[in-house]
């Protein structure tokens, strides 16, 4: 079981097309920012445009199902697909904030001790944050308090972003529940 | 029944440690925290396996046939 073999089957599947656009997003793209904490498993945000979807809205991962299916990994979870003993959740670009992060995530270095060195994508710090500020469930709120107190973020993108996706509303009311003054308002 | 005056112990220098080791952890390389992370969810495994266990025999306790 490995995190790093997990994320170098999910460079295969978009060496080999069976995803596209594709990024590190959740808990373990906060990783590559702040302290780590648990998370049971591993966010690929995936965008959509080559994927079947059907008239009811519902998009279909088979492209991903078969090339998993082809390296060997054929066990689900509840959690998504078993990957070196990871549930690996895709989760299909669903906003217009995700577009956006998807589109400006960055080359992350995996392991460069690794032959060839390992690369993958991941989203930037601002964008995880307004995604969580989005989201709104506590735990989102925390990782957001944890970005802020490790002063990690560029704070003028991070109102850019909000203010584009109509999510200012949403970061006073996160402050407020922090019990925090409103860092933005200084920048 | 407590002063309201007690004198509390001051554990700045407590919360100062533990903000420069969350500093110090947050530091790490990418490839240094993803071994934490498989650490981290080997020792919670036996957890979140009861877990589980546990939701599933909630869940057949109340299907109707039992």
């Amino acid at each position: 079981m490995s995190l790093r073999k997990t994320i170098e089957v999910v460079t295969k599947l978009a060496e080999q097309g069976a995803i596209q656009r594709y990024a590190i997003a959740g808990a373990v793209a906060a990783l590559n920012y702040i302290e780590p904490t648990l998370t049971e498993d591993l966010d690929i945000l995936v965008s959509v445009a080559h994927f079947e979807r059907r008239q009811s809205g519902l998009i279909l991962l088979t492209p991903i199902e078969k090339a998993l299916a082809n390296m060997g990994y054929t066990e689900r979870s509840d959690v998504g697909y078993m990957i070196e003993g990871w549930p690996v959740q895709f989760l299909p670009v669903a906003s217009a904030l995700d577009e956006e992060a998807l589109e400006k995530a960055t080359e992350l270095d995996v392991d460069l001790a690794g032959n060839p060195p390992l690369k993958a994508r991941c989203l930037r710090a601002e964008h995880i944050v307004a995604i969580a500020v989005q989201l709104g469930r506590l735990k989102d709120l925390a990782r957001v308090q944890a970005f802020l107190d490790q002063d990690v973020l560029d704070l003028i993108a991070v109102e850019d972003i909000l203010e584009r996706h109509a999510l200012l509303e949403a970061w006073r009311s996160f402050c407020t529940k922090a019990g925090i003054e409103n860092p933005l308002a200084a920048s | 029944m407590k002063n309201r005056h007690s004198q509390y112990p001051d554990i700045s220098d407590i919360l100062a440690h533990k903000a420069a080791g969350r500093r110090q952890r947050a530091a790490l390389s990418f490839a240094e925290k993803l071994v934490i992370l498989d650490a981290l969810k080997e020792r919670v495994g036996p957890i979140v396996q009861a877990r589980e266990f546990r939701r599933r025999q909630k869940l057949k306790s109340m299907s109707p046939r039992g």
